[in-house]
């Protein structure tokens, strides 16, 4: 037990550099996969047929592909046409495309959710088109999909896991230095969890303020 | 803004609507003057909401044409035909037409005040304080204005129908349509509803009601129109209409009514000589 201690004290910092790693990586790749989730379930009801079936191509091909060859494909295929990225970009990017799909089918569903009678009723009311997305759809929706989009940030979260492979610095990767460095397994596998644990109950908080708020 | 006394607000000429192979309209000439009451009676399916949707453009028509004080609504008249009009010019064409709906269609997530002044703080830049004056006033007249700062499940079903019409009142129409405004309702709370629809037609505003209360209709139309199969088959005022239908089905289809309405003995009969006086002059 005292052994363990020591391990952990001494272990301490690297481990927290990987959580604050991990915890900004998933964060703005949240962001990403949100912002553009929500582009393409906006571009994805609009009236014209190539816009939906190119953005339900883009859900088919990342809902199908593992997270892991994206990345490959990101970091180590990005050179040959020019694209350079960190490892923490890619990382960043990756994670926030391949996240985008998912929180694009959350908000599609959501968009469906709201009764075709109150839009109707925005309509007749003189709302445009984005005055009744702003104030009649989104409020709304919020609700329904508060735990969904939480849902789905966890995920994002744990797969951020594989970031590990392409070498950014974050959780898992430190954890794997820890073990290497000390032989120990028991003591960083724990730490890890841990760790990982607080992330996501934090962002399971958060998700559960966020519901109370938008909630009417 | 000076319009001639006489140009209807509705103005509609062979209008026809088409869902596929379904044709909801066939032909529908129609005008609707200033301060006019018009009520669409009608057996189920046979158009009255359709031709509702299309004088708001909720629906878009498939031939024919609806005028709104003059303006084409929806299309864009062009050498080679009419061109579908852009959304915000429709918007600037349909401004003056509320409309009331079966179910209401309030917005749950906001205040019932919220959703009175929600269209004229967005669309006619009112600002906030003036668009809430005015929204409590359209409130009073529909009887709310205590029910301001609640949430619309926190109605009755009359109320929400109350507040439905106040909403369209707070856009200051020239026209409201209603398409079956009681029929979501319990029988104990048509009448609350039927009475703030009298309280507007006495006000002079301009109405198109499509329902299936014929007391109202007797009572409170300046003209009746009687459609069938996406036509109209008869229309003028309540009384001959009422007392002397002149197409059989129009015969058949109150004949119906009558015979249904037999079941409840204190029904008011359909004559169009209701002690709260009959059509408006
Ligand atoms: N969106 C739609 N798609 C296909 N067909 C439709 C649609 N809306 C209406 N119809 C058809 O058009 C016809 C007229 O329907 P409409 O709803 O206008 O009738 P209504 O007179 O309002 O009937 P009710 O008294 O039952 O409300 C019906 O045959 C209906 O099935
Ligand atoms: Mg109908």
């Amino acid at each position: 037990m005292m052994q363990s201690l020591d391990l952990w004290v001494q272990y301490a910092p690297l481990m927290l550099r990987g959580l604050v790693t991990t915890a900004w990586i998933c964060a703005l790749a949240t962001v990403v996969g949100i912002a553009v989730g929500l582009l393409m379930a906006w571009l994805g009801s609009i009236a014209f047929a190539p816009l939906r079936w190119a953005v339900r191509t883009y859900v088919e091909i990342m809902r199908g592909l593992p997270i892991l060859i994206l990345l490959f494909v990101l970091y180590y295929g990005g050179p040959s046409i020019g694209l350079r990225l960190s490892a923490e970009s890619v990382g960043v990017f990756g994670l926030g495309l391949y996240s985008a799909a998912y929180f694009a089918e959350i908000f599609r569903s959501g968009f469906q959710s709201i009764p075709q009678g109150q839009i109707e009723a925005a309509r007749m009311a003189g709302l445009t088109g984005t005055q009744i997305i702003r104030h009649i759809k989104l409020p709304q929706m919020l609700v329904l999909i508060t735990p969904s989009m939480v849902n789905q940030t966890i995920i994002l979260i744990k797969e951020s896991a594989v970031l590990s492979i392409i070498t950014v610095a974050e959780l898992t990767k430190n954890t794997t230095q820890f073990v290497n460095e000390t032989y120990a397994v028991i003591q960083p596998y724990v730490a890890a969890a841990v760790l990982y644990w607080l992330l996501v109950e934090t962002v399971a908080r958060l998700g559960r303020f966020v519901e109370r708020r938008v909630k009417f | 803004m000076t319009t001639k006394p006489l140009e209807p607000i509705i103005k509609i000429r062979d209008l026809t609507k088409t869902f596929g192979t379904v044709s909801a309209l066939s032909g529908i000439s129609l005008d609707v003057d200033p301060s006019e009451v018009v009520c669409i009676i009608g057996p189920s399916g046979s158009g009255k909401s359709t031709l509702l949707r299309c004088i708001g453009f909720l629906e878009e028509y498939t031939s024919g044409e609806v005028q709104i004080e003059g303006r084409l609504l929806g299309y864009r008249r062009t050498a080679s035909g009419l061109v579908r009009e852009s959304e915000k010019n429709i918007d600037a064409v349909r401004r003056n037409v509320g409309m009331v709906f079966q179910h209401f269609n309030l917005w749950p997530h906001m205040t019932v005040l919220d959703n009175v002044t929600l269209g004229p703080r967005l669309t006619k830049r009112i600002p906030t304080g003036r668009a809430r004056g005015q929204g409590r006033h359209a409130l009073a007249k529909v009887g709310l204005e205590s029910f301001a700062d609640r949430y619309p499940s926190q109605l009755s079903g009359g109320q929400q129908q109350r507040v439905g019409i106040a909403r369209a009142l707070a856009m200051e129409p020239h026209v409201i349509l209603f398409d079956e405004p009681t029929s979501a309702l319990d029988p104990q709370l048509v009448g609350e509803v039927l009475d703030t629809m009298k309280q507007l037609a006495s006000d002079g505003i301009t109405m198109v009601v499509v329902t299936h209360e014929m007391g109202f209709a007797a009572q409170v139309a300046d003209r009746v129109v009687f459609m069938d199969h996406g036509q109209i088959v008869e229309k003028g005022p309540p009384v001959s209409l009422f007392n002397a239908p002149e197409s059989p089905r129009l015969r058949e289809f109150l004949d119906t009514w009558r015979s249904r309405n037999m079941l409840f003995q204190n029904d008011a009969s359909v004559t169009g000589e209701g002690e709260e006086g009959g059509a408006r002059s």
